[in-house]
């Protein structure tokens, strides 16, 4: 998605993680993650440069949609579909 | 069916625990199966009375201080919290090696915080591994 997309996007779950370092965002996108339903989208806030990679790679193998990162002023969202 | 990860836990440093636990939570967020097997130092570290007062660290001793503070500085839960999280979010089994629980005057899965299952022998721990995705040894 662009990123114009993905700053207008519908988002059903936000996720504030920037208080924590790895593996922090990650266990709190695992644990929002059963929050929503299949087909909605999350956000997960990060200041972990880690996550950045970290959540794509998590979103394969759980078989969840990555749909791309916008950076924000200290830190950034990253968006996927369940 | 769950990948599995099996770690062979010797350290009883805060360091290489706290290591352990984000290993931990990155298992924790891919649903492994995790089976941890406390060996020799790591059981003096995982008794009641040594967990939370423990804080030797086992590398760059020099700059523990700094290394300490840093940990409270970017709120990094304490290895206990983090061996606790992993085990609220996935199949975590801790096993207290026994001749290392002895070793430490550990007889009884008693002696040992809440985080512990049982006591096992090294046998256990080489069945275990054997059928492993990842194997590490801390």
């Amino acid at each position: 998605m662009t990123q114009e997309e993905l700053v207008a996007i519908d988002v059903n779950k936000s996720v504030d993680a920037r208080g924590t370092s790895c593996p922090g965002p990650l266990l709190a996108a695992k644990k929002a993650i059963g929050q929503i339903d299949k087909g909605q989208v999350m956000e997960v806030l990060s200041a972990d440069e880690g996550t950045k990679r970290d959540i794509p790679k998590w979103c394969n193998k759980k078989g969840f949609e990555y749909l791309g990162t916008v950076e924000e002023s200290g830190y950034f969202k990253i968006f996927l579909r369940k | 069916m769950a990948k599995k990860l099996t770690l062979a836990l010797f350290s009883g440093s805060v360091d290489k625990l706290t290591a352990a636990g984000v290993i931990l939570g990155g298992a924790a967020a891919e649903d492994m199966d995790v089976e941890i097997f406390v060996l020799l130092q790591a059981a003096f570290a995982f008794k009641k009375e040594n967990a939370m007062v423990n804080s030797r660290v086992a590398e760059i001793v020099d700059k523990k201080d700094e290394f300490l503070a840093s940990l409270d500085r970017l709120k990094t839960p304490h290895w206990t919290e983090a061996f606790k999280t992993a085990k609220e979010m996935t199949n975590v089994k801790i096993h207290i090696c026994g001749f290392a629980g002895k070793v430490w005057h550990g007889e009884k899965l008693d002696d040992f915080i809440d985080l512990a299952d049982d006591i096992c022998g090294i046998g256990e721990y080489m069945t275990s591994a054997e059928s492993a995705d990842i194997n590490l040894f801390i």
